[in-house]
Order: structure tokens, then C-alpha cells, then sequence
């Protein structure tokens, strides 16, 4: 139009009609024809409420994920009444089920001598979450068949990107459409507001809703089982696409319609494990793909962004087919690496071998599917890549595979900490923050995603590790505006600045890089007035300190410094008064307040375009913004411009990204400070 | 064609009834039942000890319009757990059968008993061991269609629907019967598609049956038995459990979507908000949500399941249902809440006995049979007519009927 070209969708068709399944309390079931376009058509009473309730008066349990988590360790073939237990242990084969079907959900409690208090909560919960999930799956997938609809895409609180919900349901829809029909999912637990919101329609559309909220996943067994990967399927959503893969599509093929396992999923919470052909992987390449479609509504585009349309998170453009090739051997080097650890973190069982098996085979199938087709998935990133290998491994269940490393080395770092702070305070202001600067720069050696710092581990303690690095800071940087900085923070001679409001400070990785580094910058921000909110991660991400790890080690470092505790306390992230038991007013919390938000991400970078909206709103009253560290300042975000103060801090880890960013060459730091213009 | 007048007090106990002709077993996972043959009285005039069937139909040549054989088809659950109950029972009719069956085989063989059901393999040797009996098994599904094709066919107003407390008989055409879905909630739910007399297919089913009604409410509320829960149920108030439309949308109904203020909008879900244990709550409360949500699940399913494939029938059989007003109101409020008034729950008269009767049916050695084919040969058409007792038919029950010639 006016000799401008719109971008055109390529096949927007694809995806309408679908069936839209949304589990919460209860469950709705919408037809969905197209933008907007949508019906209810269906629903069930039995839903993610009645597996809570059920499971609350059942087990004593007090919270959902808890007694999601029982499900792990249950057997539900205490409780199930199996065909084999009404067939003294034969099939029933003329009808094709087979021992193990379950024949009735709970029907052994009738006939044994058992009081409820005899029946183990795990089994309970793990007979309860079958029968829900199953019977959901199988009412989905006679809606979709009733109205033709191929896709049907799961959401809602009960999916909460719960690997068991998902297979349930999953493998109910594979077992009633014997293959014919996806299940795909969406993430999770804002869905259900956003529902509400759906349901004064004439406000907000679907439509909408789906635009800001969808992020597509893939399924992790795509290559395997020589299904069309599908994506992206939802019209405008290309740039909103991220990586996913679900159910690699591994072992034998089903041939008994039985509810048993899902190929490829991995013994979980007493399913039977199945035999799988050793190795071989699914032969049939059937029409099945499924897919999983994560709904994260919660995620909303980061306010401070100068420019959201122009923003572009990657730094590094991987459609050059050399620096593709780089980074998929570094990948691949890394793996075994990276499977030896997942393995330990669960543990080191059979089981655990098994998936990091199936992980290894699952990740390097894509990496070489990616090689011989970058545009595969969609558009690929340096991000994009590090994603999948998150999210590919917690497809595998491997929930955190850096837990007792990161434990260990927060352990040790905190040991330090009170040492390490008493020697920045005996500085002056000026020494300090240049101190604090390279301190930032130095902890950030500690970084298990890079295969250079690795090799540094063996030499040394974290104390000596750390004093070395920051010895070696030799000013000037390879980019280095910390004088700008300085004179924003300082002011010059007697003109004093007024302190920033509110600083986000996007931290990296466990251990030393936030206990050493982080966390002393944040304290002699909330020294100066500052407000200070840590923002990570939603989800583990390598060694990368996650929302959920960082209030027990702020509260740790607070029980040696007096600033940390009543900023903490200012932010309620001592709830518990652990650190000052005899004070409960709130009158010593004159300080302002530290406070620690979750990014809604669960990658070692970050794309602003997608953060959660706990982060959005901190956001609305920050002036400063801090990200450190490779993943989300080099790798992201090293060009993104923000309506605000911007620092952005980190070593260099890695020979060729240090000479392709900066000219550089490896170890080199990056200090570069943009004001707000 | 009449049927015998009515017997009331049936023939639970053995010693006061008639001979013990032909017995079938459906043992389920949690029941087992039984029919068995016996004749009247009149009929087995000649001697108490047993009068062969040849005698019998001898004796009625005389006279050409009456009935050749008359008798009750009896009905008698146990429950599986308590097989021994069963085998006891059935040790005390054993005389009779074994007698009947002595004098045609003097040899004394084991005795077969047709049997359907997944106990009819567990419990094989017990049966063989306990009572020399030789359970000779039938597939569960053939005699569940079987028995319902039977009944459905041979027993005036077998088939009703259940609306607003209302019974409402039917007698189907045989002539239109098929196709229909027949959905037989035992412990666990089958569905099945049936085209014809041993022309079906299993479609589908659910685990969410009467086994679990029973299993989570005996978890729940410690009944020691299903008829128990179920009364239980009667007095209960889903409200104070469930999270109904209304809880959600603040009392008013959200039409918009075809939703009242009382739909439940998720069982068991109000349990979530409130910081309540489970004894805070009534046992009969929890009986009735439970109920409404393994009823209206199944009723749900069922019908999404006709639809598919295009059935204009439901029939439900099958323990769980018992002729419980509360259960049938459920699934027939469901199939007609989901099919917005096209599809209709019929219920059957005999729901629990269907395999049973099915494997009754079964036996190609079966006597009865053997007979109705010598008749049909002499007589060109034949066929069993019975009539069911009117009034409470769940548990111990009978049906007067004769086998008659045209």
C-alpha cells in the first residue's frame, strides 16, 4: 500500500479452527474459528478444583504443587483398579486392554480393609491426578472430533507447565484419537485471569489475548519422528516465538489403546516404565506431533523500552551460517558436560541416565536439524539456542541441574561476604564504587556456562578466584563509561545528584557473581536511597540464581549487615523476622526497601519483550537499570536502549564473542553506562 | 402370552424354591451376580427331586397354547469381596443343580456354569476347588450385549427414562432397537455401539465409575457399603462442596455462555477455598457431590459418544445405577443438559444383570435353549417372554417367566 509492503502472514489458515481447553477449577471447552471467533462448546465439572479438593481432603496436603509433587513418588495401581486385578492378572486383550488399564479409578479402596489413613498420600494423589487428567483429555478430544478440530490446545492453572498434568492429558488424547489428533499446551496460571477477562468479551477479545500471551513451543521429539515441526502457527505471532519441545516420541509405539505411559516420558511417579526397544526411536512417523503452546500471559513487554517495535534481543545473528556453526560446537561440546551434571543433580539413578540419554539424543537432534535448517523453528538466535536447552531439559524433567552446585557455592560465598564488606566500607565513596564496579566484572568469572571459566574451577577457592579477577581489573575496560556512571552516581565536586529512585538489577548466576558481586552493588544503592529490586530468573537456567533461591540468600547476607536487613525487611522479604526476632515494628524500616521480582523467563538470557508483569509493574518506578552478565547483556540486550539509566556489566567469557562485540579478546569487561536521554 | 402372576417374596432361599434349572455368573470387580432358572412349582409337579425339562415339555403338550415351561429367572448379588458369601449360596442350591444335572449324567462330571466377568478367571479354581465347579467363561462384552438385547426384547417395558422423578416405560421396537450405545457402569464404565444381536463394538469407556463413587466415597466418608453412600447422598447438599456458576459469578447466572447459578462449575472445588478438614464436612454432602460428578461425567461421556456416531439411543445398565432416583436424575439431566434436549438416558429395568444374563443366555449347551429349539422346530416360532415384577427391582430379585410356544 503505497508502495509499502505489509509483511504478510504466510499461513495464518493453519491454525483456526482449534479447540481451546481451559483447565481450571473447572474446565471449559471453546471452539475457536479464528480471531475473536470463538464458542463455548463444552466443559467438564471435573477439573483442576476437584484434583485440589479431592486431593486436600484425601491427603492433608497444603498446598496444589505439593500435592502435585506427591504424584512423583505415587503408585497408583494401590488404589486403581486395574484390569488385571478383575482379570487375575490377565489382559483383556479382545477389547485390547491390557492388565494395566485402569479399569476404575479408586475401585481398590472398595474392596480392601483400608481406612484412608492406610493409603499413601502419594498414590492417592497420583490415582487422582490420572483420573482428572485422563477424563479431561478424553472429553477434549470427543469435542474436537464432534466439531472436526485437529489442534487442541490445553491452559489453565492445572497445566502450570506440570510435566505429569500435561503427560496425562497428553497421552489421554494420543490414546482416545489413537494419534489423530495434537494436544498441545499453554502456560499456565495466569490463564485463568486472562480467562476472566476473555469473559467480558466485548472488552477483550481473544484475539488480544493471544497476541501479547502465546509463546510457541515445539516438540522436542519432532526430529525424531519425521512430523512437520508446526510453527509458527499463530498468525502474528512470529516474534513472540520461543522454543519448547515436548514428548520425544521415543521407545516402543503403543499398541495396546492403554493408559499407560507416554512414550518418551521417563518413568515418572510409579507409571509403569515402559519397555522401550533399547534405544529406537519411534519408527512410525505418525501424523501425531505434539506440540506444546505455552500461554504465559503473565508476560507483558518490558515499559522501559525505548523503542519495543525496534527491538531486537539477539546480538548475535546466527543466520550467518559460520557463527551458527560456532556455537552449535560449543553446544555440542558442552553436552556431555551439561548431561553428567543433570544426572548427578537427580541423583545419578538409572532413571536419570535414561533421560539425560534421551536429553543428550533429544538436544543434539535439534542442534542438527537447526544446521542443516536454521529457519526451521522460525527465526534462530544465539538466545533462542540457549533457550531450548533449558527448556529441553526440563522436558526431560531435569528440573535444576546446577542445584547442589549453585547451594555449594552461595555457601561459600556468603562465607566471605561479611570479610568482603567490611573491606569496601573502610573505603572512600569514590574507591568504593569503582571497588563495587570490578567486583560486578570479577564475580561474574563464575559462570558455568562458559567452558573457559569451567577449566578455571579447578584451580583455586572462590575467594582466591574472585581476588584474582578483580586484582586483574586493569582500567580502561574494553568498554568502560564507568566515569559517566561515577559522575551520575557521585556527581562532581560539590554538586550532589539526586539518588536514583528505583534500581532493577538483572542478576546472572548463583554463587559468587550475585553474593560477591550483586548484592554488595545493591546494598551501597539502598545506602544512597535507592530502591533496589534483584531481578531473575522464573525458572533455573544453568548456574543462573532463580527469584525463588534469592529471598534465603538476601536473608543470609542480611544476618551479617545491617543495611541488607532493614532494606529487606523494608521489602518484606524477611517475613519471618529470622534475622531480628525482638523487633517487629516496623519503625526501624525506615530503609528503603530491597525487594526481588521474577523475570518470567527460564533462559541465561533475556528478551525484554517477555517478562513477567510482576517485573513490568516494579519496573513503572525504576530509573536505573543494571543487567549483568553475558546472557543478558552481551548476548542480549548489549543494543537495547531504555527510557531510562542503563549499565550494563560483564566479563567477557568467550574468545570469539569478545572479538566479534567488542575487538576484544577473551576475559575482557564490558562496563558500558547509557544515560536516559 | 400372560405372565404368571406375580410372586412377591421371590425365591431367595433355595429350599423354598423351585429346582434349580440353569445358573450364570457375571462376577465383577466389585459385585457378582447371579442368575439362575428355577421352575414353578406346578410345573415341576411330577417330583420335588427334579423333573427333566423333556418331561416338562411333555407334560405341557396337552395342552398347545400354554406355556411349555415356567419358571423365575432369579437375580442375586454379592459383593466380589465377599465371594465366599457367593460360593456358599451357591453350595446350598448345588444339591438341586447337581441333582438335575446327576440325572442326566450319571458320570457325576464337574459341573459347568457359564460365567462372565473378570472374576470368572480370578476366581476359576476357587470355584473348581470349593464346589467342583467348572466355570465355563463367556467374554464379558458379548454377554453384556447379549443380556441387553435379551431383556430389552423379552421383557415388557423393560426400558424407561427418568425425568423430574418421573419413571416413564418403554417398550422398544425390536424391529428399531439399533443401533444404540449401551453404557454399563460396573465398577468401571463401557461403552458400547450395538448394531445388532452380536454385532458391537466397545468405543469407549471411563474409569470414573461406580468403583470409584464407592472407593472415594468409602475413603471419604468411612460407609462401610454402597447402598449406605448412596442413601447418604439423598440427604447431602452439593452446594457446601461444590463450586457452582454462582460461586464464581457472585449469584447471578451466566447465560451468556448457557450456564446457570447452579451449574457446577467444578466438583469438589469450593473444598480449595475453604480451611476446612474433611471431617468438617457432612459425609452426606461429600456422598452428593460425588455422585452428581461421577453421574454427570458419565452421562457427558455417553452422550458425546452417541453423538459420535450417531446413535439415537442410550441405555444404561450396569450396578452403579441400582434404579437410585438421584444417579438416574444426574445422568439424564447431563445427557440432556449436553445434547440440549435431543438425546434422551433410558434406563433398563434389570441393569445390573445384564452379563449375567447374557452368559444365561450363553450356553449353547443350555437346556432351555435346547428346548426352545425343539419347539421352534415344531412349532416355527418361539421365544422366552418374561415379565417383570413391578416395584423395586435392585439386589434379590426374580422375574416370573415361561417359555410358551405360538
Amino acid at each position: 500500500m503505497e508502495g509499502q509492503k505489509e509483511f504478510v502472514q504466510i499461513d495464518p489458515n493453519d491454525l483456526f479452527p482449534y479447540l481451546l481447553v481451559n483447565i481450571g477449577s473447572g474446565v471449559s471447552m471453546l471452539k475457536v474459528d479464528g480471531d475473536g471467533k470463538f464458542e463455548r462448546v463444552s466443559g467438564t465439572n471435573v477439573g483442576g478444583g476437584t484434583y485440589w479438593g479431592l486431593g486436600r481432603l484425601l491427603t492433608k496436603c497444603k498446598s496444589f504443587d505439593e500435592l502435585l509433587e506427591l504424584t512423583q513418588k505415587g503408585d497408583n495401581r494401590a488404589i486403581d483398579m486395574l484390569v488385571g486385578d478383575i482379570y487375575g492378572g490377565m489382559d483383556y486383550s479382545k477389547i485390547g486392554l491390557s492388565a494395566s488399564t485402569i479399569a476404575s479409578s479408586f475401585g481398590k479402596a472398595i474392596s480392601e480393609k483400608k481406612e484412608l489413613e492406610d493409603y499413601r498420600p502419594e498414590d492417592i494423589s497420583l490415582s487422582l491426578l490420572r483420573m482428572i487428567s485422563y477424563n479431561i483429555g478424553q472429553i477434549s478430544y470427543l469435542n474436537a472430533l464432534r466439531f472436526g478440530l485437529k489442534r487442541i490446545f490445553f491452559g489453565g492453572f492445572f497445566i502450570r507447565g506440570h510435566a505429569y498434568t500435561m503427560d496425562t492429558i497428553s497421552f489421554a488424547v494420543q490414546f482416545w484419537s489413537k494419534g489423530t489428533a495434537q494436544a498441545m499446551f499453554l502456560r499456565h496460571e495466569g490463564f485463568l485471569g486472562a480467562f476472566g477477562a476473555f469473559m467480558s468479551y466485548e472488552k477483550h477479545g481473544l484475539d488480544d489475548l493471544m497476541v501479547h500471551q502465546l509463546v510457541e513451543r515445539f516438540p522436542m521429539g519432532a526430529p525424531y519422528t519425521g512430523g512437520k515441526i508446526h510453527g509458527p502457527p499463530l498468525g502474528d505471532l512470529n516474534e513472540k516465538i520461543s522454543w519448547m519441545e515436548k514428548f520425544l516420541q521415543k521407545g516402543t509405539e503403543i499398541t495396546a489403546p492403554v493408559p499407560m505411559i507416554p512414550p518418551g516420558t521417563t518413568g515418572l511417579g510409579g507409571f509403569e516404565v515402559p519397555l522401550s526397544k533399547g534405544s529406537t526411536l519411534r519408527p512410525d512417523a505418525s501424523a501425531l506431533n505434539v506440540g506444546v503452546l505455552h500461554l504465559v500471559p503473565t508476560l507483558e513487554v518490558f515499559p522501559l523500552l525505548a523503542d519495543p517495535k525496534m527491538y531486537e534481543p539477539n546480538t548475535i545473528d546466527l543466520s550467518d551460517h559460520n557463527e551458527l556453526e560456532y556455537w552449535f560446537t560449543i553446544l555440542s561440546e558442552h553436552l556431555p558436560d551439561l548431561v553428567d551434571k543433570a544426572v548427578a543433580s537427580e541423583g545419578g539413578t538409572d532413571d536419570a541416565k535414561r533421560r539425560g540419554d534421551a536429553f543428550a539424543r533429544a538436544f543434539s537432534a535439534h542442534l542438527a536439524r537447526l544446521m542443516e535448517e536454521p529457519a526451521a523453528y522460525g527465526k534462530l538466535g544465539l538466545a533462542n539456542l540457549l533457550e531450548m536447552r533449558e527448556e529441553c531439559l526440563r522436558e526431560f524433567q531435569f528440573v535444576d541441574a546446577y542445584r547442589s552446585i549453585k547451594q555449594r557455592e552461595n555457601e561459600a560465598s556468603l562465607a566471605v561476604l561479611p570479610d568482603l564488606l567490611m573491606e569496601l566500607d573502610s573505603m572512600d565513596e569514590e574507591t568504593r564504587l569503582l571497588a563495587l564496579i570490578e567486583g560486578v566484572l570479577a564475580a561474574n568469572i563464575f559462570d558455568w556456562g562458559s567452558r573457559a571459566c569451567v577449566d578455571l574451577y579447578h584451580q583455586g577457592t572462590i575467594i582466591e578466584i574472585y581476588r584474582m579477577s578483580r586484582n586483574k581489573m586493569q582500567r580502561p575496560w574494553r568498554v568502560d563509561n564507568f566515569d559517566d556512571f561515577k559522575e551520575r552516581m557521585l556527581g562532581t565536586g560539590d554538586r550532589k545528584p539526586t539518588p536514583h529512585r528505583r534500581a532493577l538489577l538483572f542478576v546472572d548466576n548463583s554463587g559468587a557473581d550475585v553474593v560477591l558481586g550483586m548484592l554488595p552493588l545493591a546494598r551501597e544503592l539502598l545506602r544512597r536511597g535507592t530502591e533496589v529490586v534483584l531481578v531473575a530468573n522464573s525458572l533455573p537456567a544453568l548456574n543462573d540464581v532463580t527469584a525463588i533461591e534469592l529471598p534465603d540468600i538476601v536473608a543470609e547476607a542480611a544476618k551479617h549487615c545491617d543495611i541488607l536487613r532493614r532494606a529487606a525487611e523494608a521489602g518484606d522479604l524477611l517475613v519471618d523476622a529470622m534475622i531480628s526476632p525482638s523487633n517487629s515494628s516496623k519503625e526501624s524500616s525506615t530503609s528503603v526497601p530491597l525487594m526481588v521480582v521474577e523475570n518470567g523467563c527460564g533462559s541465561p538470557c533475556i528478551d525484554l519483550r517477555q517478562v513477567s508483569s510482576e517485573l513490568a509493574a516494579a519496573a513503572k518506578d525504576a530509573d536505573l537499570i543494571i543487567l549483568e552478565g553475558m546472557g543478558r547483556a552481551l548476548h542480549t540486550n548489549l543494543n537495547a536502549r531504555f527510557n531510562c539509566d542503563a549499565l550494563k556489566l560483564a566479563m567477557v567469557k568467550n574468545q570469539r564473542l569478545a572479538e566479534k562485540l567488542v575487538k576484544g579478546k577473551i576475559y575482557d569487561c564490558i562496563c558500558k553506562y547509557e544515560p536516559a536521554n | 402370552m400372560d405372565p404368571r402372576k406375580s410372586e412377591n417374596e421371590g425365591n431367595l432361599d433355595p429350599d423354598q424354591s423351585g429346582l434349580i434349572y440353569q445358573m450364570a455368573l457375571d462376577i465383577g470387580g466389585s459385585l457378582a451376580k447371579l442368575v439362575y432358572f428355577t421352575y414353578d412349582e406346578d410345573c415341576a409337579i411330577e417330583g420335588k427331586d427334579g423333573m427333566s425339562p423333556e418331561k416338562a415339555v411333555a407334560k405341557s403338550k396337552g395342552s398347545k397354547s400354554c406355556a411349555v415351561l415356567r419358571g423365575k429367572l432369579n437375580f442375586k448379588i454379592f459383593e466380589t469381596s465377599k465371594i465366599n458369601d457367593c460360593l456358599e449360596f451357591i453350595k446350598s442350591v448345588k444339591l438341586r443343580l447337581g441333582g438335575c444335572q446327576r440325572q442326566e449324567n450319571p458320570g457325576s462330571q464337574a459341573i459347568a456354569v457359564k460365567a462372565t466377568g473378570g472374576g470368572a478367571y480370578k476366581y476359576t479354581d476357587l470355584f473348581k476347588e470349593r464346589l467342583g465347579i467348572n466355570l465355563d467363561k463367556e467374554d464379558e462384552m458379548d454377554c453384556l450385549v447379549a443380556g441387553a438385547n435379551f431383556l430389552l426384547k423379552a421383557v415388557h417395558q423393560e426400558a424407561y427414562t427418568y425425568m423430574g422423578g418421573q419413571k416413564q416405560f418403554m417398550d422398544v421396537d425390536h424391529n428399531d432397537l439399533y443401533p444404540y450405545l449401551l453404557v454399563s457402569i460396573g465398577s468401571g464404565v463401557s461403552m458400547i455401539k450395538v448394531e445388532g444381536d452380536g454385532k458391537f463394538e466397545r468405543v469407549s469407556g471411563t474409569s470414573i465409575g461406580g468403583g470409584t463413587f464407592w472407593g472415594l466415597g468409602k475413603l471419604l466418608t468411612k460407609c462401610k457399603n454402597f447402598d449406605e453412600l448412596l442413601e447418604l447422598s439423598y440427604q447431602g447438599n452439593n452446594r457446601v462442596i461444590d463450586m457452582l456458576v454462582g460461586d464464581i459469578y457472585g449469584g447471578t447466572d451466566y447465560s451468556k455462555i448457557g450456564l446457570s447459578s447452579t451449574t457446577i462449575a467444578s466438583s469438589f472445588g469450593k473444598v480449595i477455598s475453604n480451611d476446612k478438614e474433611i471431617e468438617d464436612y457432612k459425609a452426606e454432602d461429600i456422598a452428593r457431590s460425588l455422585l452428581r460428578m461421577i453421574s454427570n461425567n458419565i452421562g457427558q461421556i455417553s452422550y458425546l459418544n452417541a453423538l459420535r456416531f450417531g446413535l439415537k439411543r442410550i441405555f444404561f445398565g450396569g450396578f452403579f445405577i441400582r434404579s437410585h432416583p438421584f444417579t438416574m436424575d444426574t445422568i439424564s439431566v447431563a445427557v440432556n443438559f449436553w445434547s440440549k434436549g435431543e438425546a434422551k438416558a433410558l434406563f433398563l429395568q434389570h441393569e445390573g444383570f445384564l452379563g449375567a444374563m447374557g452368559a444365561f443366555m450363553s450356553s449353547d449347551q443350555h437346556e432351555l435353549k435346547k428346548l426352545l429349539e425343539n419347539k421352534a422346530v415344531h412349532q416355527q416360532a418361539s421365544s422366552i417372554k418374561a415379565c417383570a415384577i413391578a416395584g423395586d427391582l435392585h439386589g434379590d430379585e426374580s422375574i416370573e417367566c415361561c417359555v410358551y410356544s405360538v
